[in-house]
């Protein structure tokens, strides 16, 4: 009901400046993914200002999914049919944005997804459906690439959330792992929200593998890392993919989140147009760390709000646009291709990093690098 | 073996905690054969009340539990005085859908006051752990509130057993009526029935806090298990939901490493239909 209002109360304020681009935001603002979806929140809030100061209003239509599939698509059916949006960013997770990624291609709303991995999201030829991060095929594969970089390890084990997220992750690393004559140990999907992965990580141990692979969002993710030091789970290295391992509140708990190599969509010390600064002014104005997520989520509404803008808020025009353009800004070069039986995906560059001394510091590629990598995984203390 | 011993240990240590949520039900049924759907949201509160603790008065989480038992206690039997004592002879929608209401009402507050961060709470001994020895390793703080717990349902035994309340509440349970008819203050008796069982279910939350996250909506997980532990053990035996919730502990702890961690909720509730179906009244439960 407030958001109605606060919609109410933005059209009443905005109608003197008719020619605002209506663009629709689907984010998960509450509920257990709420943390990660406030990032989002964030980073479409600084692009809106930044979008003002080019001379483009949007008039944002709020809509809160909860992370749950079945909320997303009764908010992008609103926002398609009864607000009637040029375009949707949005929404966060991947069985979000999988669900609704077949509305958008039904309604021909064009579709900008910021930060969900889940391959297929972008494979189903959907011509509304657009991706500006990395899918997780590449989460699994620049970890793996690092981690054979860096050593030799032989075995793997998977340890991951049974969610879209976690087993689309989980699933291309095991095509990946196989390629590259790895043994696969263990493979675990755990339910999320358990009290206790104790049991499996001592099962996990009794392998002994060379590498533990991890998928969890945040909560989850020092869990498993504070009872993995607690079994004295060893390996070489633990492989964080995305999301939970790639957050302040992980680096925060330095006793147990120390030399977890990750990979992530953005860091403010690459040297893309624009990172830096973005990082500053997050801090300054929200207190907190970006997320590569609030970059991402930055990087789409920019690029969704000046497409609807040129195309005069027409929805196909917009989609032609966004397939047609290309841009460089805080997430690098930014184009919508057709590759590898993706369509409509930005082949994003990938970053792996390392928790060094409580920060998070950049590993690989090499040309980005701002530390040298600490392999193999110290003994626990 | 090592990992069976580990994951067997992990099991009764987690279940013991599970116990005493369950406790908290059953006795809450029991006297007043109200199914109390708020249980887990309690659980919640009592988890912010140790969160609070911690981070504005620095109380361990564990030493709070003297600050949280009383102050649940008192939190339940406001509820039940306010609240629950009028649907007392309503039918059982409606004590239901109270109880719904009262949860939700919980959580949202609490998601309004905190908003829906996971909070986790960072102790010098979180992820510190005891060897027992041929690899097996004890989580330190799921140790301590094993202790805890074990101390705490002892204590309740005591009370139940032996003190003058304590047995008014098993006459209570027994045979509400009959228990009136005998000079018992049956409201009383409910209010103090309601007091523990929060006062059991915000214990359980302070418990588990340096171990799991905190969260509004954590206790709907919570609630669900309790009702297992409950209908397993007995509707309103005791015994039984001590019984319950170290038999779902091992039982969790041990599917997720013989057949898989995404199946164990599946072991659990097969094996819950399996007792359901030869002993319809639960473990411990006497045939209606």
């Amino acid at each position: 009901m407030r958001k109605r209002f606060l919609a109410l109360g933005a059209t009443l304020v905005l109608s003197p400046c008719l020619l605002a681009q209506k663009i629709g935001v689907i984010n998960t603002m509450t509920g257990p993914e709420a943390p990660i979806g406030e990032n989002i929140t964030n980073g479409i809030k600084l692009a809106e200002e930044d979008l003002l100061k080019k001379g483009i209003h949007v008039q944002l239509v709020w809509e809160d999914d909860t992370g749950k599939p079945q909320i997303s698509m009764s908010a992008m059916e609103k926002l398609a049919t009864r607000d009637n949006v040029v375009g949707v960013v949005g929404p966060y997770t991947s069985a979000c944005s999988n669900a609704v990624s077949k509305l958008a291609e039904k309604y021909r709303v064009p579709l900008l997804i910021p930060a969900a991995a889940k391959e297929e999201i972008t494979r189903q030829g959907l011509k509304n459906v657009f991706r500006m991060n990395a899918p997780a095929d590449k989460y699994a594969s620049s970890l793996i690439d690092a981690a054979t970089s860096l050593g030799k390890p032989k075995s793997i084990a998977f340890i991951y959330e049974n969610t879209d997220f976690g087993t689309s992750t989980t699933k291309t690393a095991k095509e990946y792992v196989t390629k590259k004559g790895f043994q696969v140990v263990a493979d675990v999907a755990y339910p999320k929200g358990s009290a206790d992965y104790r049991s499996t990580l001592a099962q996990i141990k009794s392998k002994n593998p060379d590498l533990v692979f991890m998928v969890s969002y945040v909560a989850d993710a020092i869990l498993l890392m504070r009872q993995s030091r607690e079994v004295g789970l060893q390996p070489q290295a633990f492989l964080g993919a995305g999301a939970g391992f790639t957050t302040a509140e992980f680096a925060k708990e330095r006793a147990i989140s120390e030399n977890v190599i990750s990979c992530t969509q953005w860091t403010e010390d690459v040297n893309w147009p624009g990172a830096k600064e973005f990082g500053k002014r997050y801090k300054t104005r929200f207190g907190k760390e970006p997320s590569y997520h609030a970059a991402c989520a930055y990087a789409s509404m920019i690029i969704m709000a000046e497409t609807a803008k040129a195309s005069g808020g027409d929805r196909t025009k917009t989609r032609d646009g966004l397939k047609a353009g290309k841009w460089n800004g805080i997430m690098g070069e930014v184009q919508f291709a057709d590759y590898d039986g993706f369509n409509n995906q930005n082949n994003h560059q990938m970053l792996v990093q390392q928790i060094i001394s409580g920060n998070y510091e950049t590993i690989l590629p090499s040309r980005f690098a701002t530390k040298k990598a600490v392999y193999p995984f110290p003994k626990w203390k | 073996m090592a990992v069976f011993m580990q994951s067997l240990l992990s099991g009764i240590l987690i279940g013991g905690v599970y116990a005493l949520i369950g406790i908290g039900l059953t006795l809450i049924f029991g006297v007043m054969r109200v199914i109390n759907f708020a249980h887990g949201d309690i659980l919640m509160v009592g988890m912010y009340l140790t969160y609070l603790a911690f981070t504005l008065l620095g109380i361990d989480p564990f030493v709070s539990v003297l600050i949280t038992f009383p102050l649940m206690f008192l939190f339940g039997g406001f509820l039940q005085k306010v609240f629950i004592n009028r649907v007392l002879n309503a039918v059982a929608q409606n004590q239901i859908l109270l109880t719904i209401g009262l949860g939700l009402i919980m959580s949202n507050t609490v998601m309004l006051i905190f908003t829906s961060d996971y909070k986790i709470l960072t102790t010098s001994y979180s992820s510190s752990t005891i060897k027992v020895g041929g690899g097996v390793a004890v989580s330190t703080p799921l140790l301590i509130s094993f202790l805890i717990t074990s101390a705490i349902t002892a204590a309740l035994y005591w009370f139940l057993l032996k003190t003058d309340t304590g047995q008014a509440i098993r006459a209570t349970a027994q045979d509400r009526d009959a228990a009136q008819l005998m000079g018992i203050n049956v409201k009383r008796m409910s209010i103090i029935a309601f007091g523990l069982g929060a006062a059991l279910a915000g214990t359980a939350g302070a418990l588990i806090s340096p171990t799991y996250y905190i969260f509004p909506q954590v206790g709907a997980v919570f609630t669900l298990k309790a009702f297992v532990i409950t209908v397993l053990g007995g509707m309103g035996s005791v015994v039984g939901a001590t019984l319950g919730g170290v038999l779902i502990g091992i039982t969790e702890s041990l599917s997720a490493v013989y057949i898989s961690s995404g199946w164990k909720d599946v072991v659990v509730f097969v094996l819950f239909l399996l007792v359901l179906l030869f002993k319809p009244s639960g473990l411990m439960g006497k045939s209606a």
